[in-house]
């Protein structure tokens, strides 16, 4: 036998034979190179390739992990959008952005909820790398785990508060994390209780099943399938519509005039709430100190919904958003209004408007070359609102003390400027200083 | 064409402005030249009035003159040429396009000079279709130019590209408030945007309104430019930085006007159409698509535009 062929032999033998190795071995499944999830492509194919973009207020940590060492760099924070690489790997289904944190739904069978940002109450789940202490600030987007019962629940949809999220899944209800301080969360309001260290998570089902959730500031909305709308939380302005002041922990049916309505659509960012019914009609409860609900009287607080008196001229209300102090609707002609105070829109000298006003549609990119350019969807945060064109072109306009409008700078803007964002932008969320859009790349 | 008898009738319609594509490689004074070559042509063979006679009077003056009726050869088409010559139509572009640029042209002709000379001062926008190769470098930055490098491009993705564009759609929109002198967060920046697109004060510098790449498919590329007082060498010099700024060298291999104000390419006329039907055709819906625009309050009309002028000259 030649030494050339024992050679060989040897080496067969060494990489078979070795015991532990393949004991080792044995069961899984050979990987292709690229392991790493966050790594590979969510889909190969070129006509499904969502793509992420963030900006604002950086050092919280609710713009994930953006691969510029913001902390050593010390960046407080990007007044344009950036990309992030996260969606390149995860399908996006949903996201929300809240009080400085920043929550996905993610399309997959591991890992369904990733968040990234504040988290003092608990917000995006618990998180110790050390046993017993929870991380209260989460630089990168990481997996928050559900107490989900089936592992085929897909989760449709999330919203995000203050200190508190909403998790929305298909077959188990909703799923609400953090801060239960108003009882926002569902469950019964418990005296002190200390939020950051807290593991479980509140499961929150209705009779009738829930289709959207919605978050204010303190408190959380459902609307159901039979576009009803429950709440509970903070209730201090009459936010809960349940015809009291008083903070509830139990979801309870909001009547008044949304009574018999099929509500298709509630905002809320700060306290005051608006809703949308099918037939484009607006209703609003809550705050109403700067004239958001447009009231005859010098009532303050609504606690019960009540119909909004907007003029017939206006048409039919397909969108509608509401700031801190200033509302916005948008009708099915592309025509967007607003009301109330504030930055709203058109100009620094009109800081007031007791009647909803339209903002020029020439602002928002329609003039003689492209009489098509409509605005499809509006947004809206505590300082700040948003409108997304037909063509997928985003304005921002408003308070910008963080840089959250994405223009350049931080200095606040006072009539719709677009965006550059260098995508088709198909949807917003607007945090309180932060933004994400979720885009798909010029066709 | 049946409808026209005489080429008189025909002539008079050619008042108005008319919607070309251009062809690449051709000079605009080339195409205006062939375009009223053929104009002129089709005009002479839908039959010219007959050369008019002279009346030739001779004789003795003193006595009977002889009147007589003849021919005349100061009128004879065979002498001073044809009847309808390509001078007799006046005819002016609006936008000069370069030689190498392709795509929509608009023309005035005859009566419609004036209309031509108000839609450019307008400001309209263009929209450009700009192609271009990656990893290859020219001497004139066209295709057709030396190559002077070659390098590599499989790293460009279409983030990197889409990050690009958004970067000089931003510094152009701040440009944008620069050029025309006024503060963003000030009353007069809003009135200024409720008018319309916030044009440059000056005629000279180029400003992008939009940017973006509408399709990637390596080492090709085409990007979609909203643009005003550009030229042809700013669009090329345009995609030789965007291949720069890639990291990598990029060369443009067409330039295509899609769009001029509200003309798009679709109804503007290939060349093998420049022939007199087509071109009334043309001219009628270009005519009233102009009208449209002219009614528009942010039209600016060649009175408006005088006093305006007049006005800042006063305060100088």
């Amino acid at each position: 036998m030649s030494s050339k062929l024992s050679s060989k032999l040897f080496n067969l033998l060494k990489k078979t034979s070795c015991a532990l190795c393949s004991k080792r071995y044995v069961g899984v499944n050979v990987k292709p190179e690229n392991v790493d999830p966050f790594m590979a492509p969510y889909s190969e194919s070129p006509k499904d390739q969502q793509r992420l973009y963030v900006w604002g207020m950086a050092e919280h940590g609710a713009l994930g992990d953006l691969k510029i060492r913001s902390r050593e760099r010390q960046i407080q924070f990007i007044y344009r959008p950036v990309r992030l690489r996260f969606s390149y790997s995860h399908k996006i289904k949903d996201l929300a952005c809240g009080y400085g944190f920043t929550v996905y739904a993610v399309e997959s069978n591991q890992y369904k909820l990733f968040g990234c940002g504040l988290n003092t109450d608990s917000q995006i789940g618990y998180h110790d790398p050390r046993k017993g202490y929870p991380l209260g600030l989460i630089l990168a987007t990481v997996p928050i785990q559900l107490p989900l019962k089936e592992p085929n629940t897909k989760i449709k949809a999330v919203a995000a508060g203050r200190a508190h999220t909403l998790v929305l899944t298909n077959t188990e209800g909703v799923y609400a994390l953090g801060s239960n301080c108003y009882g926002q969360c569902g469950r019964k309001i418990i005296e002190n209780e200390d939020f950051s260290k807290l593991r479980n998570v509140n499961n929150i089902t209705l009779d009738d099943g829930i289709s959207k959730i919605i978050c204010g500031q303190d408190h959380s909305l459902f609307i159901t399938k039979a576009g009803k709308v429950y709440s509970c939380g903070w209730g201090a302005d009459g936010q809960t519509g349940l015809g009291h002041y008083n903070n509830e922990s139990q979801p309870t049916i909001v009547e008044g005039d949304i009574k018999g309505e099929k509500i298709v659509k509630v905002v809320s960012s700060a306290d005051c709430v608006l809703a949308l019914n099918d037939q484009g009609e607006v209703f609003g409860w809550g705050n109403s100190e700067y004239g958001q609900l447009l009231l005859d009287s010098d009532k303050y607080q609504v606690n019960k919904p009540r119909k909004l008196p907007l003029s017939k001229g206006m048409g039919k209300i397909t969108d509608i958003g509401a700031t801190g102090s200033a509302c916005i609707a948008l009708n099915d002609e592309g025509v967007v209004f607003v009301w109330g105070f504030g930055i709203l829109g058109k100009g620094p000298e009109m800081n007031q408007s007791r009647e909803p006003t339209p903002i020029p549609s020439i602002l928002f990119g329609r003039n003689q070359y492209n009489p098509e350019t409509r605005v499809k969807s509006v947004y809206s945060s505590v300082f700040h609102m948003a409108a997304i064109t037909s063509e997928g072109n985003l304005y921002t306009w408003g308070k910008n003390k963080w840089g959250q409008l994405g223009l350049g700078h931080t200095k606040d803007q006072y009539f719709p400027l677009q965006v550059s964002v260098g995508a088709a932008v198909k949807r917003v969320s607007c945090g309180v200083d932060h933004m994400v859009a979720l885009c798909i790349p010029y066709q | 064409m049946n409808s026209l008898s005489t080429s008189e009738r025909a002539f008079r319609l050619l008042n108005g402005i008319v919607c070309l594509y251009k062809p690449a490689g051709v000079h605009l004074s080339g195409c205006r030249h062939s375009l009223l070559l053929k104009l002129t042509q089709e005009l002479n063979l839908c039959g010219v009035r007959s050369p008019e006679n002279r009346v030739v009077i001779s004789g003795d003056t003193t006595k009977e003159l002889n009147v007589k009726v003849e021919s005349s050869y100061a009128d004879n088409v065979l002498v001073v040429g044809p009847r309808y010559q390509t001078q007799d139509i006046k005819c002016i572009w609006t936008t000069h396009l370069g030689k190498r640029v392709s795509g929509v042209c608009v023309i005035g002709l005859n009566k419609g000079t004036k209309m031509a000379r108000i839609l450019q001062n307008n400001y309209p926008l263009r929209t450009y279709h700009l192609h271009g190769q990656l990893g290859i470098m020219t001497k004139n930055m066209y295709i057709d130019g030396q190559v002077v490098e070659k390098g590599r491009f499989d790293f460009v993705k279409r983030e990197n590209v889409d990050k690009l564009m958004s970067t000089i759609q931003a510094s152009n929109q701040k440009k944008m408030f620069e050029l025309a002198n006024v503060d963003t967060q000030t009353q007069t920046a809003y009135d200024l945007a409720t008018k319309g697109l916030i044009r440059p004060a000056s005629t000279k510098s180029p400003l992008i309104y939009g940017i973006k790449c509408i399709s990637l498919d390596l080492p090709n590329f085409i990007i979609e430019v909203n643009i005003i007082n550009e030229y042809e060498s700013y669009l090329l010099s345009l995609v030789h930085e965007i291949g720069l700024k890639l990291r990598c060298s990029a060369t443009c291999t067409a330039i295509r006007c899609i769009r001029y104000s509200s003309f798009t390419i679709q109804q503007a006329l290939l060349m093998k159409h420049w022939n007199l039907q087509y071109v009334l055709e043309n001219m009628r819906e270009c005519n009233s698509s102009y009208k449209q625009l002219s009614e528009l309050p942010s039209f600016i009309t060649e009175q408006s535009y005088f006093e305006s002028n007049q006005k800042l000259t006063g305060v100088q």
